[in-house]
């Protein structure tokens, strides 16, 4: 079948933007407040989304699969709402309502042709698996198993899995681990496929815990039960909704499977720690299909850890009752600039080890002008703003009640407070044209953005740069401009405390191009951090690979923090993905170098399967 | 073209303002100059030098010019051992204008390294080539905050407004120690704060004399946006507003600690007196190039509003706006002229005994309006300097 040509408003083809997809399953969670695809919402199964509907076009343009039965339901069950033009453009600049379009007419193309639509094969094990879950909730239609091959990251090579299975409770999964143990049959778990290193795809079975989205809220004791299938976004939605704030993942990962995965961590981890600092009980189903919970006095050490590459997972987690944390009606976000990583990173000490802020995370340029941007080009321009004109290289993101904020400014430190940061956001397009950017840099000459602590500086900054959702939405695509000023009209959008809490402000970092993270724990040591960064860039740019400063975030009173470096790469050029392997395991290799000799470097991968440890075990073992 | 029976010059800061007029006019009277400077990331020193001798239109007189890539700090200023001798075997005289002109103390250790620091080689190489004259080029304020009439003297106070004037006053005491020892005979070149060309506006910088009126400016177009395009909600809530002439009322008290002047002079001045020194002087002289009309404040603003077609600036002399409750244009305006206040209400009186003698009574213009309109035209053609060489 030919490529459908015409071109998406961004220049791509359906089938161009359809290989771009990130995969990063946002279109399943209604982070902007404008819906969510309704056939997913009812199917559940990740075809049925938009990220499915991509993949599934990309295979049929590829020749990969037929037409089959489930991909014409899928085909027809797109209406062409545009929804997922409104989130996909938010996050990567991409229309996907095109590729649904493309999607649809291929089919219909097919059909009226007169191709003849592939019918399912039944199996014995497909009965089996059907007689546990129900009819509708397992599959081999190779249109929805197609939708399964990818990860994240595609560092892996994608695997086709023979069925897709959907179940529904504790039991139906006890049930069919023991079905699968019977038949020998491999099986993996996946929650919103966001594991990186190839472990949420496979041949045998999938299991889908989507459908699987209880929340059950015990206030009394400050905790909240989660199912397997609810996503980090959803929940603390749920939790602020009754005053109260989880430790979010990022807002598209399902909270067990994060858990499981590697334990939770935010810039909120300052306070809120990691791994088991917000676990009060789990259950899980195990190997051999019995179910047990973290708190039973013979179940398994799951708070231990052991520096391993590759340990066993201890089952499947089936619920998890996790901690909610207070909110004050006083919280708000600041971004407090430095010339140097070494200020930054004094500062952020300073303040966990006073316990100043609740949340706080250095970020570098490119971080947030990406994210303030809502286009690549803007992205790139506004960076060269930042660096050049108003000389801030880091910026440090807290959070905290109005005591944090009103000490860190007793500290000296000049600050964008909410307000600032409002027109900072709102106002970008001016930012591009202000001449007057020239003089504030000569004004931070003797002391570095020493305008901020002019009294009135906020009101003059919006008097320059007028922030309305009008100017920030007139560089994004005409027809979805309607939509953006609506949604940039909404406080929420410009709130530092409710992008931090529900993960937002990482969300658009992958636009350019997808990234793999090299995450590690490590002392708040300038020297050592500093070497780091320096090893890192020297990989990446040995094997020419786009890289950049990700986060640090300070947890444990400021004794250890979070360090994350990014790679950046094309997943379609099979040479850069043939780069990034080499990137990935050289910058491991460094991990472990620095594990071996300091003694105080932990690679994040070798948390994997261990995230209810706790984090004694695991920093300082 | 090069006349053979001027002395041959070694330029330092020839990529600077004051340096570059100074070449520039240099090369036209026919000297041949040797400019020991750097290259940058972007452009190796002879393109700096090329571009600048196209903006002053004189191109043709590159071949009187030859660069040398040095490096103040290092010994034998960063040049191979032959270079270095041929060059010491053929300079005449060494003009040192390169300079770090920054006011800011965070910035006290690099001062003080360019400024201080980089005579060492600077001095050894024009006593290895026993140049006839070192001319040193300073600045009028060595003479710091301490006396009202300043004497064309080595400087002696202890007490200044910035490093700047700190670093330049300790230099010249150094250079004027070694040359009495080492028989360099030596001049100080003292300019005020200097400006564009006087005839035609034109310049290479746009601080001191430009960053108060680039200030009112921005914050004038900040409201002038504000009324035009958003309602003028803000503006007007802090009495801003077109008036019925098309005027920009724009409320702006400015507060100096007492009456007094700016003393400016026009780069041109700057570089024919300095000329003049250079061919005339005698050992040990010190010049001061300053204006005997300096100019007003008050002068200044009438000159911008007439310009800007603003109104409403007003300077209040002898008071201080620290308990004042002051409006965001105010407290931003303050913000920007602070490194620069000390100098917009000056009462020093500079001595000019020695330049008058010398220069035979060269004086700065007086500063009218139609020299700043045509300094402040070319400053805003030119975008304060960001689009200086764009054509």
């Amino acid at each position: 079948m030919k490529n459908n040509v015409n071109k998406t408003d961004n220049g791509q083809t359906p089938y161009e933007t359809a290989r771009n997809c990130r995969h990063y399953a946002m279109c399943k969670i209604d982070f902007l407040g404008s819906g969510v695809c309704d056939s997913g919402l009812e199917k559940h199964f990740v075809s049925y989304y938009p990220q499915g509907r991509m993949i599934l076009y990309e295979a049929l343009v590829e020749n990969k699969i037929p037409i089959t039965e489930k991909c014409v339901e899928i085909a027809d069950s797109c209406d062409l709402c545009g929804k997922c033009d409104y989130q996909c453009y938010f996050l990567n600049e991409m229309r996907p309502t095109k590729v649904m379009e493309a999607l649809k007419n291929h089919v219909e193309t097919f059909i009226k042709e007169g191709g003849k639509i592939k019918p399912p094969k039944e199996d014995r094990m497909l009965t089996e698996i059907k007689i546990i879950v129900g009819e509708n909730w397992a599959t081999n239609d190779e249109a929805i198993t197609i939708t399964y091959s990818h990860d994240l990251s595609s560092i892996s090579d994608p695997k086709i899995p023979d069925y897709v299975v959907m179940p529904d409770t504790k039991e139906e999964i006890s049930s069919l681990v023991k079905l699968f143990n019977k038949n020998n049959i491999t099986y993996t778990i996946r929650g919103n496929g966001q594991n990186l290193l190839g472990f949420a795809i496979n041949e045998g079975v999938i299991i889908d815990l989507n459908r699987m989205k209880t929340i059950e809220f015990d206030e009394k004791n400050w905790l909240v039960k989660v199912g397997p299938g609810v996503a980090a976004f959803d929940l603390q939605k749920q939790a602020q909704k009754r005053g109260f704030r989880i430790n979010a993942a990022e807002p598209a990962a399902l909270v067990c499977a994060n858990i499981m995965c590697s334990g939770i961590m935010s810039t909120f981890s300052t306070t809120y720690g990691i791994n088991a600092d917000n676990i009060i009980d789990a259950e899980f189903v195990n190997k051999e299909g019995s179910i047990f919970s973290l708190n039973d006095i013979s179940s398994p050490n799951l708070y231990s850890y052991k520096n391993l590459e590759h340990k066993n997972s201890p089952g499947i987690c089936i619920s998890a009752s996790i901690k909610l944390h207070p909110v004050t009606d006083d919280e708000s976000g600041i971004l407090v600039p430095f010339q140097t990583l070494e200020n930054a990173l004094d500062f952020i000490k300073d303040c966990a080890i006073r316990h100043i802020g609740l949340a706080l995370g250095i970020v570098g340029t490119e971080y947030i002008s990406v994210f303030l941007s809502p286009t690549k080009k803007m992205a790139s321009e506004i960076k060269s703003i930042f660096v050049d004109k108003l000389n801030i290289h880091w910026l440090v993101v807290v959070i905290g009640d109005k005591y944090a904020i009103r000490t860190i400014g007793e500290m000296g430190f000049p600050f964008f407070d909410q307000n600032l940061f409002n027109s900072l956001y709102l106002g970008l397009p001016s930012l591009k044209k202000a001449q007057w950017l020239d003089l504030v840099k000569e004004l931070s000459d003797d002391e570095p953005y020493s305008y901020l602590k002019i009294k009135s500086f906020a009101e003059l900054f919006e008097t320059a740069l007028s922030p309305s959702p009008a100017l920030y939405s007139q560089e994004i695509d005409k027809e979805l401009r309607p939509f953006f000023e609506k949604l940039f009209s909404r406080q929420e959008m410009t709130d530092l405390v409710w992008l931090n809490m529900y993960r937002i402000m990482s969300t658009r970092l992958g636009r350019k191009k997808p990234f793999l993270p090299a995450l590690m724990y490590l002392p708040i040591d300038n020297i050592l951090i500093n070497e780091l960064s320096d090893k890192f860039r020297l990989i990446a740019e040995k094997h020419q690979i786009d890289h950049d400063f990700g986060f640090i975030t300070p947890i444990d009173n400021g004794k250890r923090c979070i360090f994350e470096y990014d790679f950046f790469y094309d997943y379609n050029d099979p040479d850069d993905i043939q780069r990034i392997r080499k990137v990935a395991t050289e910058a491991n290799m460094l991990i472990d170098d620095y594990s071996v000799k300091t003694g105080k470097v932990k690679g994040h991968p070798y948390v994997l399967y261990q995230g209810f440890c706790r984090k004694e075990n695991l920093l300082y073992s | 073209m090069a006349d053979k029976s001027k002395p041959t010059i070694a330029l330092t800061g020839a990529t600077g303002f004051l340096g570059s007029h100074l070449m520039s006019s240099m090369l036209l009277k026919g000297y041949t100059v040797i400019v020991l400077g750097r290259s940058t990331k972007e452009e190796p020193l002879y393109e700096r030098i090329s571009r600048l001798l196209r903006w002053f239109g004189i191109e043709n007189r590159l071949n009187q010019v030859t660069c040398v890539d040095t490096d103040l700090s290092q010994d034998n200023l960063g040049i191979e051992n032959e270079e270095y001798s041929r060059l010491c075997s053929v300079v005449g005289s060494f003009i040192h204008c390169a300079s770090d002109t920054s006011f800011s103390e965070s910035k006290r250790d690099k001062v003080m390294a360019a400024n201080i620091n980089n005579l060492k080689g600077i001095l050894e190489f024009s006593r290895y080539a026993r140049v006839n004259f070192f001319h040193y080029i300073s600045t009028a304020y060595v003479a710091g905050l301490s006396e009202n009439v300043c004497k064309e003297n080595l400087p002696v106070t202890n007490s200044f407004t910035n490093v700047y004037e700190e670093s330049k006053a300790g230099a010249e005491n150094i250079i004027a120690q070694y040359c009495d020892k080492n028989s360099i005979n030596l001049s100080i070149i003292r300019p005020s704060i200097v400006y564009g060309d006087s005839q035609n506006g034109r310049s290479l910088k746009f601080n001191a004399l430009y960053f108060p009126i680039r200030s009112v400016q921005s914050i004038r177009d900040i409201y002038l946006n504000d009324l035009k395009n958003n309602g003028g909600k803000k503006a007007l809530k802090n009495g801003i507003y077109i008036d019925k002439e098309g005027y920009l009322f724009l409320p702006l008290k400015i507060y100096l600690p007492k009456e007094g002047d700016l003393n400016i002079i026009p780069v041109d001045y700057f570089v024919n007196a300095t000329i003049k020194i250079i061919e005339n002087c005698f050992p040990g002289g010190i010049f001061h190039l300053t204006n005997n009309s300096p100019t007003r404040m008050t002068t200044l603003v009438k000159y911008y509003e007439q310009l800007m077609k603003v109104r409403g600036v007003e300077i209040i002399y002898g008071k201080s706006a620290d308990n004042l409750s002051r409006n965001p244009s105010e407290e931003l305006f303050d913000r920007f002229i602070e490194p620069y206040r000390p100098y917009l209400s000056d009462n020093r009186i500079f001595d000019r005994t020695n330049t008058d003698l010398v220069t035979g009574n060269l004086n700065p213009p007086e500063f009218t309006y139609e020299i700043f309109k045509k300094c402040m035209e070319y400053a805003i053609r030119v975008n304060w300097g960001a689009s200086i060489f764009d054509n």
